[in-house]
């Protein structure tokens, strides 16, 4: 597993709703060993189909500059549709976002095996690379 | 129930771009049942709206609210002094909401978050449909239950207008042609006889074409 690179720090904020069942190594054992940036905020869920619209969006509001929903794979899900229905609110808010003319691709849903954590390394990684393109959403 | 949906954010924004202050106001009527204006559309809302704001510099404040329902007077007491804080009260009621905010409330800017759009029911979790255009002389005993009115797109009292194909009407074939629906009702259930009958021509004042509609019962008045 590649550690992060350094730079990666000074990206803005990402936030990341997490699936309980998804991420059993806690992240301050990924974040010491160099695999998830400082910048990220990990919000734990007790299931991923908990999360609101409008908690995807207060995390937009609150400074984050991309935001991203892990769930259990579809087959997977603790609660059998949890993850399913994180997608759709997932998708509902890439729509508002489009609505504000913010780039939809700021925030994301991705599917995790559970317990690995390379995809969880790998989804910061992508939304990393994501809002170094996209640049800056808060200039303050 | 009466079914709504948000506006696109973008009219909502400018119909707010004056206001340093604002009220989202939901109910907890039809519309949170619908999920259009409930506590979660509020704060989804408010959110966005607030987002919004800041991405063009002009940052707002929002205050979120609830109230039971904007349809009855006692549930909308407490806006009629707490409105006054606020450069507008954007209420995620339907219509009804907001007009009855504006009449009760003389002195706030009541604006509308949603459209109002049919009385409906829940098919199934995110899909409403229409099942009734409160035309106020209901014909449903006629007609197995099935509203003409409401769900043949020409609003036929009788029969079918000759275009549907295979059961489905002519504007959309997502679209079930509802009087072929009321014939295979009436036929199965040995009411056809019905279906002889010659429905005049519709009176359409009880629709609302006559003025506003109002009802009243004796009984209940204080």
């Amino acid at each position: 597993m590649s550690r992060l690179k350094n730079n990666s720090c000074q990206v803005g904020k990402i936030v990341v709703f997490c699936c309980n069942y998804t991420t059993s190594v806690s992240t301050d054992t990924l974040r010491e060993a160099g695999l998830i940036p400082e910048n990220l905020d990990v919000k734990k869920l007790p299931c991923t189909g908990r999360i609101e619209v409008s908690a995807l969006l207060d995390a937009f509001e609150q400074g984050a500059e991309a935001v991203f929903v892990a769930g259990c794979r579809s087959d997977e899900c603790h609660n059998l549709s949890g993850s399913r229905r994180a997608e759709k609110r997932v998708g509902y808010t890439k729509r508002l976002l489009e609505e504000l003319d913010i780039d939809p691709d700021r925030v994301e849903m991705f599917f995790v095996h559970r317990g690995e954590t390379q995809p969880i390394v790998d989804a910061v990684r992508e939304m990393t690379t994501r809002i170094a393109k996209l640049g800056q959403l808060h200039s303050i | 129930m009466i079914i709504a949906e948000q506006k696109p954010l973008d009219e909502i924004l400018e119909m707010i771009s004056g206001v340093e202050r604002l009220l989202v106001l939901g109910c907890r009527g039809c519309v949170a049942v619908c999920s259009a204006g409930g506590d979660k559309e509020v704060g989804a809302l408010a959110s966005a709206l607030r987002l919004g704001r800041k991405k063009a510099g002009k940052p707002i404040e929002i205050d979120e609210e609830t109230y039971v329902r904007q349809c009855d007077p006692e549930y909308l007491e407490p806006l009629e002094e707490d409105g006054k804080r606020y450069d507008a009260v954007l209420s995620m009621a339907c219509g009804v909401g907001v007009n009855f905010i504006a009449d009760r409330c003389p002195g706030i800017n009541v604006l509308p978050a949603l459209n109002t759009t049919f009385y409906g029911a829940n098919l199934s979790s995110g899909e409403w449909a229409e099942m009734c255009a409160g035309c106020g002389a209901c014909v449903l005993h006629l007609t197995g239950g099935l509203c003409p009115v409401a769900r043949c797109a020409k609003s036929l009292s009788n029969g079918p207008c000759g275009g549907s194909v295979g059961g489905r009407c002519e504007i959309n074939k997502d679209v079930p042609c509802i009087w072929h629906q009321i014939c295979e009702k009436l036929t199965s259930r040995k009411q056809h006889q019905l279906l002889r009958e010659i429905v005049p021509i519709r009176d359409w004042r009880p629709s609302g074409h006559g003025g506003p509609r109002r009802r009243i019962r004796e009984d209940l008045l204080p």
